[in-house]
């Protein structure tokens, strides 16, 4: 289905298009939200990938599968969104003047903002590593896939992303 | 509990819904760069690709290591060994500077861009960059063929490719891949031209410092057209061109070459640098005669062979006293976007010049954009001041952008406080795209267009970099009856909104066109330096329903014509065999204008009226200066500016002139300078002389 409509719309097709961004529009928000975790920016964020897509959608290849692409543009359209709004800076500055709680916050269903936070001030590549692998329940395999590395790249990022979070999240060793 | 189990909790949060109005606007938005794309495939907007702009390591290690064709431990250091040689070079490569990444870029965005179905040629880089990849594979392939062919599988992912490359590779192994012409090296090329353009155009993604400085070149769009060519005056004696008072490509340029980058040769618009600059031309004598024309012929610094023709336009200065009323609406973009220092903070100290500036009586509302558009200040008099302050100071940035509700919101207020026979105006402040939302570029000129006959006029205040979408300010300006400014630093904004808010708020004329006609018999060639994206038709001369540029208060507009006399050694066109060579004497003989050189004429439309008024100026020999030094100093800047500007967009006429020469001409005219803005024009020349050979 997918490969139909992006074939007819690399051939220039308007609706197989609209069609194909139409249905990819949520997977999108829902990426660009974990990364931004707003989702106002969300909205900024999905607005521009669709923009990209609209721009280069002729040269796809299918060299990866388009999923994997649609995550790669999302990843680079959320960087650059923070890297604009110099979010980095803020959320670690909020989070550190932020009083520790103890315990979880809320039911069990719910992440802590605190963790959010924390995830969020991670280098950037080990937060995109976390963020695919459980955010998005990627394998360590497809997360390399998106971010353009070996699997064992990933694997090293996320180890490092855990030991800091922990340190972050002043616990202790388990 | 353990960082794991919470991480696991990172999986089970529900994103909430998209918001039906932002994915309505993404999705046009889409819609819009889909047609874009296609209408401009020629038109490289930097990666085009939207591939991942990662180093050029991971490009080589990412296929070898998901491939596992490591596997095999003896086949690994087979393949190692020359692989990280490679990699030394690319390493080293990859710190080169960014001159000559741009360097490749062109290169590159030519052989992707227009024809797809051509096979690419590599450039210069590229090939390059084939015979280094050639080595591994060629030693790789001599030991074990069947490894050559695996590879060449893994780079030919695209499937077209791939059954013609498994053939050759499979019956012709290596010979394939050397014999040249072959259909294999077409391919190979191809096949390297896309990685290579995907991560070319950004060099490394680099330390924060370095990102400040870099063009994004996806991000800005700027209008702009080829420089305008050399014309013949046997064949095209005429020249018609609308009056421009934008000065935005001067800031641009100034932001880019104080940030450490040579300009895009595409944001420099030649005209707006020269417009800048506030010059002393002689002004008219009353307010009947809106203009004055000062026309100076003089040799071209820059060639020894053609000389400069300068026509010098001042418009008539309303003294303050007399100033009409002024309502002002601010439409104020408040996206997300515009949280920056550069950005809201700059316009709001920029809006708080402006309304010092305003006198009691004057009005001024102010509308902003986002998510939604919102009235936030009624029209309001500047009397309650404090009132306007504050609703200005409350501003803040938020949400996305969608500019067509809010230019409706404004042009409304406008008119709800529309003051006969002053100057109503709204004011647009944005960062770049102003039309996110579900009218079209199009759509938006349209309504900017009805808008206009309401005599309502607008000004677009362009603000941060990054996003600028500068040819949809100059679209909208140019539509509306109005101008376009770059706002990059507080004093440009005391210098658009304080200090020429006269010329900026009061017109004196609109639909401003110029018409040049030159005389066969005395100039062979001529070229109009700048005014790229403001030609008009002959015929729009005098066809008073085609829109022209606007005049303010006091505003100088200055056109420089390269001219080339008969008989010049410098003459790029032979004389036509068939030509009316013969007949032109016979009619110019009998009149009275056989020593003129040019003529110059201008059309123009008080404000409120529909019918153009006409003046002309002769140029004879007694406009004409023996040297450059004679000129006025004025004269004299300007053509330095215009060198500039040249220089900076690449214009092959000014090649061999040296930025140095630039400077020295500015120096010795920069006269008293009150403002500094010649100073500040010296110290871009330098910046631009040191980048301009790294």
């Amino acid at each position: 289905m997918d490969a139909e409509l992006i074939e007819r719309a690399q051939r220039g097709d308007r609706e197989a298009f609209g069609q194909l961004v139409s249905r990819h529009y949520d997977f999108v928000h829902a990426t660009a939200w974990r990364w931004s975790g707003s989702s106002t920016d969300a909205d900024d964020i999905a607005q521009e990938v669709c923009v990209k897509l609209g721009g280069a959608i002729r040269s796809f290849r299918g060299a990866s599968s388009f999923r994997t692409w649609l995550y790669t543009l999302t990843l680079n359209a959320a960087r650059d969104h923070r890297r604009k709004l110099a979010r980095e800076e803020r959320t670690f500055r909020a989070y550190a003047a932020e009083p520790q709680q103890d315990g979880p916050l809320g039911n069990d269903d719910e992440v802590s903002s605190e963790l959010w936070a924390a995830v969020r001030a991670l280098p950037e590549r080990q937060c995109d590593a976390v963020l695919l692998v459980y955010g998005e329940g990627l394998s360590h395999a497809a997360a390399a896939d998106v971010m353009g590395c070996s699997e064992t790249t990933v694997s090293w990022q996320v180890h490092e992303a855990r030991k800091r979070l922990k340190a972050m999240l002043g616990q202790e060793e388990v | 509990m353990t960082v794991d189990k919470e991480l696991e909790k990172l999986s089970r949060t529900t994103p909430p819904a998209a918001d039906p109005e932002a994915r309505a606007r993404a999705l046009a938005a889409a819609m819009q760069a889909f047609d874009d794309a296609g209408n401009n495939a020629a038109v490289p907007q930097g990666n085009a690709k939207g591939w991942r702009q990662s180093s050029i390591i991971n490009w080589i290690w990412s296929p070898a290591m998901n491939k596992k064709f490591l596997a095999g431990s003896a086949l690994a250091t087979l393949l190692v060994i020359p692989a990280a040689g490679y990699l030394a070079i690319e390493l080293t490569r990859s710190g080169l500077p960014i001159v000559d990444q741009e360097k490749i870029t062109d290169n590159i965005s030519q052989n992707i861009a227009p024809k797809p179905a051509e096979p690419v040629t590599a450039s210069p880089q590229l090939s390059e960059a084939a015979t280094e990849e050639d080595g591994p594979a060629q030693s790789a392939a001599a030991t074990d063929g069947q490894t050559s062919q695996d590879k060449e599988q893994q780079a030919a992912k695209p499937d077209a490719l791939k059954s013609k490359l498994e053939d050759s590779a499979a019956t012709a192994g290596l010979a394939k891949r050397a014999a040249p012409a072959a259909p294999g090296i077409a391919v190979e090329g191809q096949l390297l031209t896309e990685p290579m353009a995907a991560i070319v155009p950004s060099p490394a993604p680099p330390a924060e410092g370095r990102v400040q400085i870099q063009l994004d070149p996806g991000r800005e769009r700027f209008a702009n057209a080829a420089a305008n060519p050399i014309k013949s005056v046997a064949t095209d004696p005429v020249s018609t061109f609308s009056a421009d008072v934008d000065s935005a490509s001067y800031s641009f340029v100034r932001r880019s070459l104080t940030g450490g980058a040579m300009p895009d040769p595409q944001s420099v618009r030649v005209e707006e640098m020269i417009n800048y600059f506030p010059y002393d031309w002689p002004r008219p004598e009353n307010a009947n005669q809106p203009f004055k024309a000062t026309v100076t012929v003089m040799p071209t610094p820059w060639n020894h062979d053609t000389e400069l023709m300068h026509v010098a336009i001042k418009g008539y200065d309303i003294a303050p006293a007399t100033a009409p009323h002024a309502n002002l609406v601010f439409l104020i973009d408040v996206s997300g976007s515009m949280d920056e220092p550069d950005k809201l903070p700059l316009l709001k100290s920029a809006f708080r010049l402006l309304v010092n500036k305003l006198k009691a009586d004057d009005t001024v509302s102010i509308v902003t954009y986002a998510g939604n558009a919102g009235t936030v200040l009624e029209p309001t008099r500047v009397a309650e001041k404090s009132k306007i302050l504050s609703a200005i100071d409350r501003l803040e940035a938020g949400g996305s952008t969608g500019g067509a509700e809010g230019i409706e919101a404004a042009y409304d207020l406008a008119k709800q406080a529309f003051v006969k026979d002053g100057v109503n105006r709204v004011m647009l402040a944005t960062d770049g795209d102003f039309n996110v939302g579900p009218s079209s570029d199009e759509d938006l000129k349209r309504i900017i267009e009805e808008k206009r006959k309401d005599g309502i006029f607008l000004t677009v205040l362009g603000f941060g970099r990054g996003n600028l979408n500068d040819s949809l300010m100059q679209t909208l300006a140019q539509n509306g009856n109005g101008s376009a400014a770059y706002i990059d630093t507080l004093a440009e904004a005391q210098k658009a909104l304080v200090e020429e808010a006269g010329s900026t708020l009061f017109p004196i004329a609109k639909d401003v066109k110029f018409q040049v006609e030159f005389n066969p018999e005395r100039i062979a060639e001529y070229r109009l330096i700048g005014y790229e994206t403001r030609a008009l038709n002959r015929e729009d001369f005098n066809n008073d329903r085609v829109d022209a540029g606007d005049i303010g208060s006091g505003h100088s507009v200055t056109a420089i014509y390269e001219i080339t006399p008969r008989g010049s050694p410098a003459v790029m066109n032979d004389d036509l065999r068939y030509g009316p060579a013969e007949k032109a004497p016979a009619e110019t003989s009998d009149s009275a204008h056989r020593g003129e050189l040019a003529f110059v004429k201008m059309r123009y439309k008080r404000p409120g009226e529909d019918k153009s008024a006409l003046i002309t100026t002769p140029v004879g020999d007694s406009n004409a200066v023996a040297s450059v030094d004679a000129a006025p100093q004025d004269v004299r800047f300007s053509v330095a500016v215009a060198a500039f500007g040249q220089k900076l967009s690449r214009v092959a006429a000014v090649d061999s002139y040296s930025y140095q020469a630039i400077a020295d001409l500015a120096a010795a005219s920069r006269g008293t300078d009150t403002f500094g803005y010649r100073s500040d024009f010296l110290g871009l020349i330098r910046l631009a002389d040191g980048l301009s050979q790294r």
